[in-house]
């Protein structure tokens, strides 16, 4: 029994993990711009298929998916962000909302379109068999995708707060008018967010794509949870963003494990709206509170 | 008179009266053609089926396969001196199928309709195409929604009734002597997976085994809580109802979690090469095949491979597929019907000439004989009752034997 309960944790804290990422993506282009990006699901399915190119298509190493994909996607998010997003900056916050909606919907279109399949299935990094710790199978794939995952988002939490591109979105975030009195550019800062914005998509893409394998409802289903994870610990935390992700991944898992496998589905609007209602500014939020 | 007069005389009158009365019947003749679908020179097929989305692994390889079938057709002529034209619309959800019947029924005016949409679509339109009399040609649905009550006006090929798929998997758990303990049924929650699960736990019911049933939404990717509960209750055998992704993904979980020593039979729509990628080693899965033999396993399906990637360009992954083969050879047994109508194209010949098709398939209008050859008779329009069962070995997926009617 305490076997079954250590995998079920376990695959929660993987998918948390994933969850995590993307959310931490979706927090740092929202403190930046403080616009919340839902094409942030289809980046991460670019992601996926760029994966499932390198290492099936061309039969290239798993490195230089992970090398080459987050740059690739983030540059993709950034040029996005020159020549649509940039236009609609004097626009209000809705139209921005529903622009970048429907730049995940034509983005998951023109993949349809180009490759239109079922799912495209990446192989698993590690072929070697797994570790038994206490009767838990876990395996290296398992390892790979929490340890990495996290490490990458507490890397990116580390560079938001600590460095000197961290500092200028923090800034703009805070106040726009003050942080170019201090020199930081509007266009640059904002460019620097979606760039990172898709690196982390394109970092969850890489991770995500052996373990669901690419298909055009990928980002859909990353986006939900992303963006509920983000909810739940804090929009505005890139912390809390990597908390929430964990927690919705272990209550998803937990739930259906013991509760019943239709729960998993409702458990993460449930939490949405309790956070919602009880704790808008999320679970985990920054020193100064914020609403959702 | 004056009318009379206008034409200058009586006889010039007769000869217009007549020249209208020909225009008219000529009118009334070729609109009566093009009521059913049929023309001098092409006869209009419609299809529905879902192109995108969850269920696109059904519907796309059954367009594009019935297209390579009627472009040999019509390379050779056609059938009664007419083309075949494939008319397929896009249809995903219930209600999309009844639309997008409605739609080349009364609008397409269609001479034959070729359900391509697996279950879901089957179901939703079975109502409709028993009230429209239209010949309906259901190519891949399992259900028995469009199965009973019977119609004379629909045909069903090479996907067999449920009870036949689900008998022939539980037959397979016994292959080689194994001997299954308890029983897991693993089960999506959309409409073919449901057919089936029905089916074979009426089956395990009467056999007296004893089994456990989990199920799944569709398209899930994360198995955890339905292969614990399953290994709470120590199955030693599980059959997946789903999609080969779903299927897939389910046994790669099983795997991490230690359940590597249970038996596992899956699904007809989960027997693709593409279920191998995802697992890395699929050996020893099993699972029901609607066609006798896998493609690349004889001459005549890597030709079919061959043409099929002469007309996509190129190989999607996990093709080509039994929808792939079952499309090819529904085209041609389509072509069949036309042709033992005697060229009589009304709708009542063909379901007569239907109703009475033996051994139809491919070979015999000269296409590669890929599929089971399919036989009617007024009372029973099940055109197939056979099955192949498959295995993976060394990576590839065998047909291993063909049951008849389990």
């Amino acid at each position: 029994m305490l076997s079954q309960l250590g995998f079920v944790v376990l695959a929660g804290i993987k998918f948390g993990a994933l969850y995590a990422l993307t959310a931490l993506g979706l927090v740092v282009v929202h403190k930046a711009t403080k616009t919340v990006n839902f094409a942030h699901g289809a980046f991460a399915m670019l992601g996926a298929f760029g994966s499932f190119l390198i290492v099936v298509n061309w039969g290239w190493p798993y490195w230089a998916a992970y090398l080459m994909i987050p740059i690739a996607i983030g540059v993709i998010a950034a040029t996005i962000e020159f020549l649509i997003l940039r236009r609609l900056r004097q626009a209000d916050m809705f139209t921005v909302v529903i622009a970048t909606v429907f730049l995940g919907i034509a983005l998951s279109e023109g993949f349809r379109l180009t490759y239109n399949t079922e799912l495209l299935a990446v192989p698993s990094l590690f072929a070697a068999p797994p570790f038994i710790v206490a009767g838990v199978v876990i395996t290296r794939d398992t390892m790979w995708v929490i340890v990495g995952a996290l490490l990458a988002a507490l890397a990116c939490i580390a560079v938001f707060r600590y460095g000197r591109i961290g500092r200028g979105m923090r800034a703009m975030a805070a106040n726009i008018r003050g942080a170019q009195l201090c020199g930081y550019s509007i266009d640059g800062v904002y460019m620097l967010a979606w760039f990172l914005g898709g690196v982390l998509a394109g970092l969850t893409g890489v991770f995500i794509a052996p373990v669901t394998g690419v298909s055009v409802d990928l980002s859909i289903a990353i986006i939900t949870a992303g963006f509920v994870a983000g909810v739940i610990g804090g929009f505005d935390s890139p912390r809390g963003a990597v908390l929430g992700g964990l927690l919705l991944g272990v209550a998803e898992s937990l739930s259906a494990a013991y509760g019943s496998s239709a729960m998993k589905n409702c458990i993460s609007f449930l939490l949405l709206f309790l956070v919602l209602m009880w704790r808008p500014q999320g679970l985990f939020p920054e020193r100064s509170g914020r609403s959702v | 008179m004056r009318n009379l007069d206008v034409f200058g005389s009586t006889r010039s009158a007769v000869t217009v009266a007549a020249a209208i009365g020909l225009l008219a019947l000529t009118c009334s003749s070729t609109a009566h053609a093009q009521d059913n679908g049929v023309t001098p020179s092409e006869i209009s097929i419609g299809a529905i089926g879902a192109l995108t989305g969850p269920l696109a692994f059904i519907g796309t390889p059954g367009r594009d396969s019935m297209t390579v079938a009627f472009n040999e057709i019509n390379a050779n002529g056609g059938v009664c001196g007419r083309k075949l034209h494939l008319g397929f619309e896009h249809a995903s959800s219930p209600a999309e199928s009844i639309a997008a019947v409605k739609k080349l029924v009364e609008q397409d005016k269609v001479f034959i309709l070729v359900l391509a949409s697996g279950s879901t679509g089957a179901a939703a339109a079975a109502d409709y195409v028993r009230q429209a009399g239209v010949p309906t040609y259901n190519i891949y649905g399992s259900t028995p929604i469009i199965r009973n009550p019977f119609a004379k006006n629909v045909f069903h090929g090479a996907v067999v009734p449920v009870e036949v798929s689900a008998a022939a998997l539980i037959s397979m758990f016994y292959d080689d002597g194994y001997m299954p303990k308890k029983f897991g049924i693993l089960a999506g929650t959309y409409a073919f997976p449901q057919a089936t699960l029905k089916a074979a736990q009426d089956i395990l019911k009467q056999k007296g085994r004893d089994f456990t049933v989990e199920q799944f939404d569709i398209g899930a990717r994360d198995f955890t809580s339905q292969l614990v509960a399953l290994q709470r209750q120590s199955v030693d055998s599980v059959l997946v109802l789903g999609s080969f992704s779903e299927a897939g993904f389910a046994i790669k979980q099983a795997r991490e979690m230690g359940m590597a020593n249970a038996r596992w039979v899956v699904d007809g729509s989960a027997v693709s090469t593409a279920i191998i990628p995802i697992l890395g080693n699929a050996d020893g899965i099993r699972g029901y095949y609607n066609a006798p033999a896998f493609p690349g396993q004889t001459p005549a399906t890597r030709e079919f491979e061959a043409r099929l990637k002469k007309h996509l360009g190129s190989m999607p992954q996990g093709r080509p597929s039994v929808y792939d083969l079952i499309g090819y050879g529904s085209g041609y047994v389509v072509a069949e019907a036309i042709k033992a109508t005697n060229c009589q194209l009304t709708r009542d010949h063909l379901i007569d000439a239907w109703s009475n098709l033996k051994d139809a398939g491919p070979a015999v209008l000269g296409g590669l004989d890929i599929t089971f050859p399919e036989s009617y008779t007024p009372t029973d329009h099940q055109g197939v009752y056979r099955i192949g069962a498959a295995i993976v070995k060394d990576g590839q997926w065998q047909v291993y034997r063909v049951i008849d009617k389990p």
